[in-house]
């Protein structure tokens, strides 16, 4: 009850959806993306702070503590003397409302590829024969307009899928500008293709527009303004595969907004795919079924530099004004 | 929970004025944004058209928690009979001459102007019975809007739409 102070009790959050964010982990360096709720925990839903990049509501959102207590026993008789973590562990599933790049990658666990547009000629396979040659970036190119020149943009039209990205240079490592989207384990494993790294990037978008040798896009490329050597490939789509030795990993945000103006913020610094592509049939009328993307994430530790600790997940918690606490 | 009701009242007439202007009516002698509820109007055996009309159904009330928790169940009934003509007043003037064929689109921009009126499902609690009407600490909430079947009664479209109202009962609140 509300008390003579103007304060009523606090009550249990009550909500309605989950809204997913992502953010990059610098995989080479191990570096998540940390999200301070002391700093940005108000943020409005719609306009995440930088880089959080907003994934839509999702789904059947369930978290699970996995971390086993187990008790230090002594003495006779044996007693519970203290109690020890021997195992942590914590994981997430959900599905997505949204379907796009992103959520299919993060759904698909492994590689998510693109299905650029094939050489005239080129053998049937599975995840795309070889690619066309791509096509330079005149260095005037933005996050929202790629200039190819007049010649280039003749083969576009409004409405085509791109990847923007370096080509593939023969190392091993992680490839993928943006977000690390794939493991290169040798230069032959990938037939040393230059398209390779465009195939797996995270770097996409959609043309909305051609004018004077330029392609405008409908939204920025996640990855901002084409770096040096960037080149552009057309793609009709996505492919992803069961199987693979790559894991997708991800710093995770989600809100939990309360009907109160109370606000419950899960962050998941280190979330990797713990199964393969899966989906969720949602029945809408017979026979139409919603399709729906399905992730499961098991969440990896980062040292919390308030006191050294090594933890799996944040959950921050977000009054309602003039609320008891 | 009066305060809740009328919150909901007024965040809908708020909004659906400024949605659909020109969506008026006339009650008591006076040009207002065509919602009303029943309850707090004269007797009628009538059906108004062209505007919503509210009414108050099922209450269940959760005294457990922290602050008991009550869920108004709340009936939001519309008809029309088709285009009607309006001075810039926004009073009704007469048919158009459509001869009612146009009463489904103007059920489905009912329909629409709900759907839109009804986002974002909250809003602070306020106590209409003092001037100016006073913020309370708490949020009046709702659900999805559920829509009923169309209803011919004649040449007249009628559709009833139920929201559920929640809102937390503040000390001292009636």
């Amino acid at each position: 009850m509300s008390g003579a102070n103007g304060l009523v009790a606090g009550v249990a959050p009550v909500t309605r959806r989950v809204r997913a964010y992502f953010a990059p982990v610098n995989r080479v360096t191990g570096a998540a993306t940390i999200f301070d709720a002391a700093q940005s925990g108000g943020f409005a839903l719609d306009a995440p702070p930088a880089p959080w990049v907003d994934l839509g509501w999702v789904k059947n959102f369930t978290r699970r503590c996995e971390t086993k207590v187990t008790a230090m026993l002594a003495g006779a008789p044996v007693m519970a003397q203290s109690q020890v973590r021997a195992e942590v562990e914590a994981t997430v599933s959900l599905e997505f409302e949204r379907w796009g790049k992103l959520q299919l990658a993060l759904a698909s666990g492994t590689q998510q590829m693109n299905l650029l547009k094939t050489a005239t000629g080129a053998a049937a396979n599975g995840s795309g024969g070889v690619a066309e040659a791509a096509i330079a970036l005149n260095p005037d190119s933005t996050a929202t307009a790629l200039d190819v020149g007049a010649t280039a943009a003749a083969q576009f039209s409004v409405g085509d899928l791109v990847a923007v990205d370096v080509d593939y240079g023969g190392t091993t490592g992680y490839v993928g500008s943006w977000v690390s989207a794939g493991y290169v384990k040798s230069a032959a494993a990938v037939g040393a293709n230059a398209n390779y790294t465009r195939r797996v990037t995270l770097n996409v978008g959609r043309v909305a527009g051609i004018s004077g040798g330029v392609l405008q896009l409908g939204a920025a490329l996640p990855a901002g303004a084409p770096a040096a050597g960037m080149q552009v490939s057309p793609l009709v789509g996505f492919v992803d595969r069961e199987g693979g030795s790559f894991f997708q990993e991800w710093s995770a945000l989600f809100v939990m907004e309360g009907e109160q103006g109370d606000r419950v913020l899960y962050h998941y610094p280190r979330l990797q795919a713990m199964q393969g592509s899966t989906e969720k049939m949602a029945a809408l009328a017979e026979p139409l079924e919603q399709v729906r993307l399905a992730g499961a994430f098991r969440a990896l530790p980062v040292k919390d530099a308030a006191d050294g600790e090594m933890v799996l997940c944040f959950r921050s918690y977000l009054p309602a004004a003039m609320s008891g606490v | 929970m009066q305060n809740a009701k009328d919150t909901f009242y007024m965040a809908l007439r708020g909004r659906l004025a400024e949605l659909n202007p020109a969506r008026t009516m006339v009650v008591r002698g006076a040009v207002r944004p065509g919602i009303v509820v029943e309850e707090n109007e004269l007797p009628s055996a009538g059906t108004s058209t062209d505007a919503f009309v509210l009414q108050w159904t099922a209450l269940k009330v959760d005294p457990h928690g922290p602050m008991p928790l009550a869920a108004m169940s709340c009936d939001i009934r519309y008809a029309t009979d088709g285009a009607i003509a309006r001075t810039t007043a926004g009073t009704t003037a007469g048919t158009t001459g459509n001869g009612g064929m146009d009463r489904g689109r103007m059920l489905g921009e009912m329909d629409a102007e709900l759907v839109q009126a009804i986002e974002p499902r909250s809003a602070m609690k306020m106590n209409y019975a003092e001037t100016p009407a006073a913020a309370m600490a708490t949020r009046v909430f709702w659900s999805d809007v559920v829509f009923g079947a169309v209803k011919a009664v004649g040449e007249r479209l009628t559709r009833t739409a139920t929201v559920l109202v929640f809102a937390y009962q503040e000390a001292g609140e009636l």
